[in-house]
């Protein structure tokens, strides 16, 4: 499931700026689809599909809250709500009379994108299969939110097929997959690589709180065949464990795209992807080492 | 056959592979039997193993190092070895940027 973020684009207040910021940086880190007040007021009929399948954020300015009321108007329940002014009476921030925003502007701005990733974070983070947790509504919301690729591209050599996501994941040279949803990823091991090794019978994850920097090792898997060192596509520390794939590692031959192995809070996600590569362009990779194999 | 690349950049220039302490080594030929890449070789005489194929090896696996108990095996740097990779793809991208980038940076003197 998507976000959706409707912001305040109060022109006449900084709260207004701080908020279209809050909404440019959900936008750019997280993917968030940009509803704009102004035009949902006007013509709602152009939002009708994010309104009916997004989650919404909505970001207002100050207390008359006219985003939160346009939503009320489009009878769309929003799934965290903020209020700028609320957040700088409460840390005591300064935005100055004018309307650009300073270093403290923007600082009130990250803090309200890092806090709403956060809680989204939480909403999706907790999966099914991380633990004791029982499959409730958020485990069902995690299911969505998590989505397994609905499409693949097939590299074919000799009689084995490689699957690979078409889109949606990132892979690193070690053939190694992370799916990034909020602030959160998950890892691991390419279709290309399960085959290589064949069964696999143990995973040998990193422990919970574990540091990893971007192509650090993050546990090991190991088949029939070989030992298999997890290279971490992204730098970050480890919140979840995929008990399910511990305790059943043959589900990785499964299903290599659903097996996540480790979750983790990237610390520096816009860097780590420079290094990472898309779907189209790892299947090129796959093709290569096959033939060269 | 066309040049083995990691990460866009030739596998050629990356130092990335195991180095055998000798003092340390006994040559229990774990690491040897363990390794599915054949990067080392063994041999006759005083030393008994050593790395014939280091671009064998896969860039930032370091998974023989922990069959070695003797603690032998050393592998470089890794955010070093991932600087170089950044740098060295840097100049890739500027050697596509056209010739005069290319002259200009690897002119001869």
């Amino acid at each position: 499931m998507k976000l959706a973020v409707l912001a305040c684009t109060g022109l006449d207040k900084a709260e207004g700026s701080v908020a279209r910021e809050v909404a440019i940086r959900l936008a750019e880190e997280a993917g968030a689809r940009i509803i704009c007040p102004v035009v949902l007021n006007c013509t709602p009929a152009r939002y009708k599909k994010a309104l009916a399948e997004d989650r919404l954020i909505v970001v207002d300015g100050c207390a008359i809250q006219c985003a939160g009321r346009l939503a009320a108007a489009a009878q769309k329940k929003p799934a965290q709500k903020v209020i700028v002014s609320d957040v700088v009476k409460k840390t005591g921030a300064t935005l100055g009379a004018g309307l650009r925003l300073g270093a403290e502007g923007l600082g009130v701005a990250r803090m309200i994108v890092d806090d709403i990733e956060a809680a989204e974070a939480a909403a999706c983070g907790r999966g099914p299969t991380s633990g004791e947790a029982p499959a409730g509504a958020e485990g069902a919301t995690a299911a969505v939110r998590f989505a397994g690729p609905s499409d693949f591209i097939v590299v074919v050599h000799d009689k084995y097929e490689f699957r690979i996501p078409a889109e949606g994941f990132l892979f690193n040279a070690n053939d190694v997959w992370v799916q990034v949803c909020g602030t959160r990823a998950r890892v691991g091991i390419s279709d290309y690589m399960q085959q290589h090794l064949t069964d696999i019978t143990f995973v040998d994850p990193p422990p919970m709180g574990y540091v990893v920097e971007q192509f650090g090792e993050l546990g090991t898997v190991e088949s029939i065949k070989a030992t298999f060192e997890v290279i971490s596509p992204v730098s970050g520390t480890v919140v979840s464990l995929n008990q399910a794939v511990i305790d059943a590692p043959e589900s990785i031959n499964e299903d290599p795209y659903g097996a996540w192995i480790v979750e983790l809070e990237p610390t520096s996600w816009e860097q780590d992807r420079a290094l990472l590569v898309d779907g189209p362009a790892y299947a090129a990779e796959v093709e290569r080492k096959a033939s060269e194999y | 056959m066309a040049e083995s690349t990691f990460m866009g950049v030739p596998r050629s220039k990356i130092p990335w592979a195991p180095s055998i302490d000798y003092e340390k080594c006994d040559f229990c030929m774990e690491c040897d039997e363990f390794c599915p890449h054949r990067v080392f070789e063994r041999r006759d005489g005083d030393v008994k193993l050593v790395v014939a194929n280091p671009e064998n090896c896969v860039v930032f696996c370091r998974a023989c190092a922990k069959t070695c108990g003797p603690d032998a095996l050393s592998f470089p740097d890794k955010p070093a070895t991932v600087a170089l990779i950044k740098r060295l793809r840097a100049a890739e991208t500027a050697l596509q940027a056209g010739p005069d980038t290319v002259d200009k940076k690897e002119g001869e003197e």
